[in-house]
């Protein structure tokens, strides 16, 4: 089935996109993304350390092929996103972001406004937007309008794996998406996973639930098996629920009738 | 005193005709995964090597690490 995800007109076969980070080693990170089948992943960019040498880097360990996608985390307004933005993008990392301005430490939910004024102007300086939203339609449209390539709803907060706590506001965005709809962030099971796919978002982004497993690397595959499952399950078309129950067998002619 | 540059908020000396390259090397950052912001603005990896420090730039060095 030809069934690809298409990203600002770059095609993915997968749908599952991961985190790279809280991995126990780079290696257990490098074999789940391996295991998870995912074609982009997301990295942070920070301040490096003087003291501390020549470390290991993190590119070293990711497949070739595997897209990065540099995020703004950390960012609470949009000059510090934008200006992370650019400093990764001069440096060799490719022009897409996943854009998080997030103020709240507690919470970890994203500023709106800053997002949307931050979208713009990485849009206009050239950058494939991915941005991380509050599932809210009103939202999402302007997200869209001003030229980012997906919007990213939070299933729940960040690092909580709690779920599609906030499904109603997501179906509201996936029925009228003009970009894809990729659920970021809360997803702690892979049943939650299959659950948002079903619901008909296009992909799901995983980083937690994945890297903090008592197995990262079978945790991957169980992730991209449900992702894979939910997609097919979606575009099957989920039967509607019934209010009473319906027999799967014949009524009539059955053996004990008189 | 003599030239400096402060790189990620601490003092170091500059060598005559220094370039961004020449001082990440001398750091022992390596140029392959570091990013540059001088003076507020980012420098292109491709001007690493031509581009030349003066005293009292300010850098950020940095670099992609683990994240969600």
């Amino acid at each position: 089935m030809d069934d690809v995800l298409t990203i600002a007109g770059r095609e993915f076969s997968s749908r599952l996109i991961t985190g790279t980070g809280k991995y126990e080693t780079f290696e257990l990170m490098r074999d789940a993304v391996v295991a998870s089948g995912c074609e982009m992943v997301t990295v942070a960019v920070r301040r490096i350390d003087l003291d501390a040498g020549d470390e290991a880097n993190i590119l070293d360990f990711l497949p070739e092929d595997v897209l990065l996608l540099p995020n703004t985390a950390g960012c609470e307004t949009a000059e510090e996103a934008v200006r992370v933005a650019r400093l990764a993008r001069a440096g060799g990392l490719p022009d897409w972001v996943k854009l998080e301005v997030i103020p709240d430490p507690r919470h970890l939910l994203p500023d709106p406004v800053e997002t949307l004024r931050a979208a713009e102007i990485l849009v206009e300086d050239g950058f494939t937007v991915l941005p991380y939203m509050l599932p809210d339609p009103v939202l999402a449209r302007r997200l869209a309008e001003v030229g980012c390539a997906t919007v990213m709803p939070l299933a729940a907060p960040i690092g909580t794996g709690r779920g599609l706590k906030l499904r109603d506001s997501i179906r509201i965005m996936v029925e009228e998406a003009e970009v894809p709809v990729v659920v970021d962030a809360g997803l702690g099971a892979p049943s939650h996973a299959a659950e948002a796919m079903e619901l008909g978002a296009d992909a799901v982004l995983v980083n937690t639930a994945i890297a903090r497993a008592d197995d990262p690397v079978t945790m991957a595959r169980a992730f991209r098996l449900a992702v894979e499952a939910g997609r097919a399950g979606h575009l099957a078309g989920v039967m509607d629920e019934q209010a009473t129950a319906q027999p799967s067998s014949p009524v009539g002619g059955l053996v004990t009738q008189p | 005193m003599s030239a400096a540059v402060t790189v990620n908020g601490r003092e170091h000396e500059l060598e005559p005709g220094e370039t961004v390259e020449r001082l990440l090397e001398r750091l022992g950052l390596g140029a392959r995964y570091a990013l540059v912001e001088r003076n507020g603005d980012p420098v292109e990896r491709a001007a690493y090597e031509s581009v030349e420090l003066a005293p009292g730039d300010t850098l950020v060095v940095a670099r992609p690490v683990a994240g969600g």
